[in-house]
């Protein structure tokens, strides 16, 4: 023992003389204080210098951009193979120099890189029109291109008129103010070029504002039409004409929020007296509306519980089963695999009936085939990383049995799954779908697979209704697949793309189409996922996101019209039925909300919710802490399941909520077990 | 009595160290710090990861840098890519976080570089030739990515820092990469199959792991498909020996002091010894729960951590090896599914 005492010291002595010689050394570059344009390439000299200044050389430098080495878009790139660096975008950024193989350990330092634009060598401006009316501001389009050919489509860029016949404002906005002809003359740099333009008196004499509606429900969207006439009354078209409001909410401590659009929608938040005003050039006209209270609230009770009180609950899917009843099948999350059946005949007491364990930590979905027969389940965390999906005899929910289990080409766990006609389409990886027949259901076979084939794809959901799919892939947002509808030759063995759309948060989590029954439009209604603050697995997390409503009525070019926000809680799973959203809002409960008619802005703030449901149990997995997972109207009850608490049914009662008597519902028989 | 004193001081210095692992549960989504005072080990913190609560991100590979003051832990899932994530040892909170590749799982800090090098195992994904991240964890800055083989796994440092190697379990090879010029050097075909480099043929050797030895000299790799631990000459890189093992060799650890080589048998839930001196078997030793996942050993050469992932709904769990009498020590429950395991500190 004690020949090991000099060994100790001298390994203390070499780690104290080891890190003192990393100290000893500090890196200089000709990348300090460097400015370099966009597109200049740069050959950056680096080197160590020791205590006495004494410049010594590494053996290996390696640069890099500190907002991402392999994004060669974001500021400046890096070629290690050359060793040089690019301006890719202007702006002050950082790059890396590392010097690797001097000391032990990490010795490198970062350099403040200024890039800007390089000098323009050509600028080219365009107009709509050489011809404006007085009272209208011209709205030019720029393409600049710089000494390293370089383009871009806005600058800092000088616009100087022949005469005042313009006027140009310091944020460069340029207007008509008196008839006659002017030159603007742009310039940037050292480049410089003129446009001549006309202006005229504006024609219209006379405007006429008209809609469809003079009074109308919070969220109720009203079209205003607006006619222009000259001096001979002679009707002007395509001219372009600017919506306002203007208001008076009847409640005097709300505001009167509103939203109108270019094409003169116009869609209230909340009740009250409008003016809506169309403007055109120096002529404007107005027209009173006036909005009243949507009034549609009802009230919700819950009906039954069906608890689980020692795992987390996931998906659930009710189901009508071979005998007539009514079933359920739920889920559980981070836990031992476990799957329940439920009798749910009578939603008032909600009745486990059996269960299924599986070699899983997570059955994160569950779904049954439309005749109720079969049940299929996803797994993830298997012990022998070998997920996939279990396919489960369902003929007598009172005696389930698993059937068969398939995880070829979905080994890496399978977070969602959806039945259509004897064929299973189940995630594999979060990355691609595979279609799998299930006509035998001991013995499945793989028929197709989807992909997107973007770098980055990922994919969190997918839903089939009349042969379509849905799939929700996060940031590349809904593609809509023919995988049997046949209008695009598309079957399960050979899915093809209709039509894609996505958002900018990237956070598309799940879809449910939607075929409007008062309108006929047809909407892909698209949920984001959020945590904004990561996890808080033992009590209620923050959630985030909302519902994006995309008008499809046209497949080629769909348009974003609305959304459904709840402040302070985020989406997850939902049903829609006769114009009726319900949505699980995670912590906010199960929303039942109002989407009929025409679709635009808001949800929320339209007054457009129903009512909602706390779904929360205090002998749940965190007591009393709602998190609302999915939610399904089934016979006239609005199912649900609870991450915390298991499932449970309720109901919307014809009557509206009524709070001048709230003290009877003190003597009212308990609803919830 | 003076020499009685000593004794008793010196016995009392000998048995009051107490070790500090840290540990993933990748079905829990968590990491657990246990001490370890050489009677019993114990979880003194439990901390949740990642940023999804209904999504599993699946913590899988763990490891300390040689400081000691931040430990590093990869997350397999993502959407899809998974991440680094650096966390500090002082109050166990994230620091920073970097995306990598698919599945990024294994990793270490090589001394020479005090860069990170992390194998994107792409476990589940299409086979195709995949990477090894480099990492600045300074700024977790991904600064590179190598393309190796098919599923790289097992991502070590030699001795010297120099160099990093992996073996990639689908295409059956092992990949030196040099950590300072940050590109593959010798690439060693388990399977004799080097006409076919990058191509899926289900190699029957699945190469798990590789343990540089502290000589420099040798490395060894757990065949986890042939159950055989190869032992491969560095100076002529080619296999020079191979051991027979029980079922399933998954992970490989070398003492400090190059004397054992032990190796987790995932099939077996087990651990086997072997003494380095002469390649020779010394036990097996069953583990208190099945899938033994990964190992370490203590610097002092005196103990070896055994992750076990366990099954379904069960904890998993860490044993510990006393490497003196070569028996099961103690064992500690953990989350689901333990894997990563590092070795965080000694602390008298």
């Amino acid at each position: 023992m004690k020949s090991k005492f000099p060994y100790l010291l001298l390994l203390s002595f070499l780690f104290v003389t080891t890190s003192a010689v990393s100290q000893e050394y500090y890196v200089k570059s000709n990348l300090e204080n460097l400015e370099i344009e966009v597109g200049e390439v740069f050959e950056p000299s680096t080197y160590a210098v020791d205590q006495d200044g004494k410049p010594v050389s590494c053996p290996q430098i390696v640069y890099y951009n500190k907002n991402g080495a392999l994004n060669s878009d974001d500021g400046i790139s890096v070629s290690r193979r050359r060793g040089t660096i690019k301006g890719e975008e202007p702006g002050n950024h950082k790059v890396i120099a590392l010097c690797l193989g001097l000391v032990d350990g990490w010795l490198g330092r970062d350099f403040d890189v200024k890039v800007s634009y390089a000098k323009a060598k050509d600028l080219s401006v365009k107009l709509d029109s050489d011809q404006v009316f007085v009272g209208s501001y011209v709205q030019p389009s720029y393409e600049i291109t710089d000494n390293f050919g370089f383009t871009r489509y806005n600058a800092n860029i000088k616009i100087k008129p022949s005469n005042d016949n313009i006027q140009v404002d310091a944020l460069n906005n340029i207007k008509a103010v008196k008839s006659g002809k002017v030159t603007l003359t742009f310039s940037l740099d050292a480049v410089e070029t003129s446009i001549d333009l006309n202006i005229v008196k504006n024609p219209i004499n006379n405007l006429v504002l008209s809609s469809n509606m003079n009074t109308a429900r919070t969220g109720d969207v009203i079209t205003f039409r607006t006619m222009a006439y000259d001096d001979k009354n002679q009707l002007i078209s395509d001219l372009p004409i600017l919506y306002s409001y203007s208001g008076e909410s009847f409640d005097k401590s709300n505001t009167a929020a509103a939203m109108i659009r270019d094409d003169g929608k116009f869609v209230a938040e909340t009740a009250g007296n409008y003016l809506i005003t169309a403007t055109a050039g120096q002529r404007s006209t107005s027209i009173p509306v006036v909005i009243y209270d949507r009034g549609i609230q009802r009230e919700v009770i819950n009906v039954g519980t069906g608890l689980v009180q020692e795992r987390h609950t996931s998906d659930f899917w009710v189901f009508e089963g071979v005998d007539k009843r009514d079933y359920a099948v739920s889920g559980t999350w981070g836990a031992d695999g476990t799957t329940y059946f439920w009798d749910v005949t009578d939603p008032a007491q909600i009745r486990k009936i059996d269960s299924i364990q599986v070699d899983a930590r997570t059955v994160n979905d569950v779904k049954v085939s439309e005749d109720g027969r079969i049940s299929v389940i996803s797994r993830e965390g298997a012990s022998s990383r070998r997920n996939g999906i279990v396919i489960i005899d369902t003929t007598n929910p009172y005696d389930v049995n698993i059937i068969s289990e398939y995880t070829t080409n979905l080994t890496g766990g399978v977070h969602n799954v959806f039945i259509y006609q004897d064929h299973v389409f189940a995630l594999s990886n979060g990355e691609r779908f595979y279609v799998i027949n299930i006509e035998d259901p001991k013995n499945p076979y793989e028929v197709g697979m989807f992909e997107i084939g973007e770098k980055g794809q990922a994919i969190h959901d997918v839903w089939i209704e009349d042969g379509i799919a849905y799939s929700s892939n996060w940031k590349h947002g809904v593609y809509i697949i023919d995988v049997g509808n046949g209008v695009a030759g598309g079957s399960p063995s050979n899915p093809v793309v209709m039509s894609n759309y996505s958002y900018e948060s990237g956070a598309h989590h799940a879809t449910f189409p939607f075929k409007s029954k008062s309108t006929g439009k047809f909407y892909t209604i698209l949920g984001d996922e959020i945590f904004p603050q990561g996890i808080d697995l033992y009590s209620t997390n923050e959630t985030a996101g909302f519902l994006h409503f995309v008008d499809f009525s046209d497949i080629d070019n769909p348009v974003e019209v609305a959304r459904y926000e709840l402040p302070g809680h985020g989406s997850h799973n939902y049903w829609i039925e006769d114009d009726v959203l319900y949505v699980a809002m995670y912590s906010g409960g199960v929303r039942i909300v109002d989407i009929s008619g025409e679709l635009m802005g808001d949800l929320f703030r339209q007054g457009r919710e129903i009512g909602h449901i706390n779904t929360g149990n205090p002998n749940g997995f965190i007591p009393n802490a709602t998190m609302t997972w999915g939610a399904q109207l089934y016979k006239g009850h609005v199912f649900y399941s609870d991450h915390n608490g298991g499932i449970g049914s309720s109901k919307v009662l014809p009557i509206k909520p009524d709070n001048s008597r709230i003290n009877e519902y003190l003597d009212r028989p308990r609803l919830i077990d | 009595m003076y020499r009685v004193l000593l004794a008793f001081l010196f016995f009392n210095f000998c048995h009051s160290q107490n070790y500090y692992i840290y540990v993933a549960a990748e079905s829990d989504d968590t990491v657990s710090v246990l001490k370890f005072d050489g009677e019993t080990i114990e979880e003194t913190d439990r901390i949740t990861v990642g940023i999804m609560p209904t999504e599993n991100e699946g913590p899988h590979g763990i490891t300390i840098d040689p400081s000691g003051k931040y430990w590093y832990l990869t997350l397999a899932h993502g959407s899809p890519y998974g991440s680094l994530v650096k966390y500090s040892t002082q109050n166990n909170e994230p620091l920073s976080k970097v995306e990598l590749g698919l599945f990024p799982a294994t990793m270490e800090i090589s001394p020479k570089t005090g860069l990170l090098y992390a194998v994107n195992f792409n476990l589940h994904g299409l086979m195709r030739t995949s990477t090894v991240s480099v990492v600045d964890p300074e700024y977790m800055v991904e600064i590179t990515k190598i393309k190796t083989g098919i599923m790289p796994h097992g991502s070590r440092i030699s001795a010297d820092g120099k160099s990093h190697y992996s073996v990639a379990m689908m295409s059956g090879e092992l990949f030196e990469i040099d950590a300072l010029d940050l590109s593959v050097n010798r690439i060693l075909s388990l399977d004799n199959n080097s006409k076919y480099r990058n191509a899926m043929h289900h190699s029957k050797i699945k190469p798990t792991w590789v343990s540089p030895h502290p000589n420099g000299k040798t490395l060894y790799i757990a065949g986890n498909g042939s159950n055989q631990i190869f032992v491969v000459d560095l100076q002529s890189f080619s296999v020079t020996d191979t051991l027979s093992t029980g079922k399933g060799p998954y992970n490989l650890a070398i003492s400090p002091n190059g004397k054992f080589l032990l190796a987790t048998l995932k099939s077996e839930g087990a651990v086997s010894i072997w003494s380095l001196k002469n390649n020779k078997f010394l036990k097996k030793i069953k583990n208190t729960t099945s899938v033994s996942h990964g190992v370490v050993v203590s610097p002092d050469n005196k103990y070896a951590f055994i992750s076990l992932e366990g099954v379904g709904g069960e904890p998993g769990k860490v044993d510990v090896i006393n490497l003196e009498t070569l028996s099961l020590q103690g064992s500690v429950n953990v989350g689901k599914q333990a894997g990563g395991i590092a070795f965080w500190k000694i602390e008298q």
